[in-house]
């Protein structure tokens, strides 16, 4: 029998000359003092021996264009690449330096896709997506110099309006909880983002968060509120620039009712960092 | 507002450098074949970013367009 062996939500800009030059001073030290604080969350994750790490992200644009968005999908396959984007953006660009493959969990990534669809979660499927910032940031400061445990990368289309609803998050977690419990794997999973930023993605409003909003989704997950949670209105969460929080709430629904603990919290500014962990040993 | 079409442009312009370069150089005449409005093609020839974020441009995109990008 399966089991989540650990499950951790964190920020996933983890980039100090980013923040340093958008932000100032304070916003470098504040998340080296994250990255410290994520780094060892990852000895805790791979001294829990999991077998595969499943990795619950968003999109920002690189992967899949206006063509077809995706509200979740799995990546499947053996391997999985690096996104390599001439120029890219500055915190994509600090990934150059990390291996450009990783392997995929392929058998656990199977039955959450074909599982799904057989209980009517219909995920799509991408041999071939490539894994941008939102992936490598944390899995790079989580495993260090480790090898990355396989992956199960799942993305949720945070950005692109309409996007899936809490409730549907969730409902999405609650599935992938009960794949890994039906399975033979000790499995992490994580989810990244957040917190508030980007408030109804204009950029009028570039450069400010929202912390009584974050500080209240905050004491919902350490509560275990999971109905406060699904309740949340993606108007709500769009008007604050909270839109991936809907990666968390695909872990809180795989995790449910297991309570977050904050490992850390910051008020940036620009963006409020964080990185709990769910209390599931 | 033809939101996807706005969009599908800065697509381009963020993945495909041979597109950019030629929109760098000569805005209008890149984006002939484009379906813009007159407003959308106007900002996109400005380069007006909050003006093509307001007409549905993805934050996301007119963050990331290499040499471009409005962070």
């Amino acid at each position: 029998m399966g089991r989540i062996v650990y499950a951790a939500a964190m920020s996933h800009v983890l980039a100090p000359d980013y923040y340093g030059k958008n932000v100032g001073p304070h916003g470098r030290a504040m998340v080296e003092e994250l990255i410290d604080v994520v780094g060892v969350m990852g000895r805790e994750m791979l001294a829990a021996r999991p077998d595969a790490l499943v990795v619950v992200a968003d999109d920002h644009l690189n992967v899949f264009s206006f063509d077809a968005v995706p509200a979740f999908c799995v990546r499947i396959g053996r391997r999985v690449e690096r996104m390599v984007q001439e120029d890219a953006i500055e915190f994509d660009r600090a990934l150059d330096g990390l291996p450009e493959r990783y392997p995929v969990h392929e058998d656990l990534a199977n039955r959450v896709l074909e599982e799904g669809m057989e209980a009517g979660i219909d995920f799509a499927a991408s041999w071939s997506a490539p894994l941008d910032h939102a992936f490598l940031s944390p899995v790079s400061v989580l495993c260090g110099e480790a090898p990355v445990p396989p992956l199960v990368p799942v993305w949720v289309n945070c950005f692109v309006a309409p996007q899936p609803s809490a409730r549907r998050c969730i409902e999405v977690g609650r599935h992938i909880g009960r794949v890994i419990a039906d399975g033979p794997w000790r499995v992490a999973m994580i989810a990244t983002g957040g917190l508030s930023h980007f408030p109804a993605l204009s950029l009028a409003r570039l450069g400010t968060s929202d912390p009584a909003f974050d500080r209240r989704v905050i004491a919902a997950l350490e509560a275990g509120d999971e109905h406060a949670l699904r309740q949340l209105p993606m108007k709500e969460l769009h008007e604050t620039g909270s839109h991936e929080l809907l990666n968390w709430l695909v872990l809180v629904g795989a995790v449910s009712p297991a309570r977050a603990r904050v490992r850390f919290f910051g008020e940036m500014g620009r963006i409020d960092l964080a990185a709990l962990q769910w209390e599931v040993a | 507002m033809s939101r996807y079409d706005v969009n599908v442009v800065l697509y381009r312009l963020k993945k495909d450098a041979a597109f950019r370069a030629r929109f760098v150089n000569e805005p209008r005449a890149a984006l002939e074949r484009a379906d813009l409005t007159d407003e959308e093609r106007d900002a996109f020839v400005r380069w007006d970013v909050r003006r093509l974020n307001e007409l549905g441009g993805s934050l996301h995109l007119l963050v990331s367009i290499p040499h471009l990008g409005a962070h």
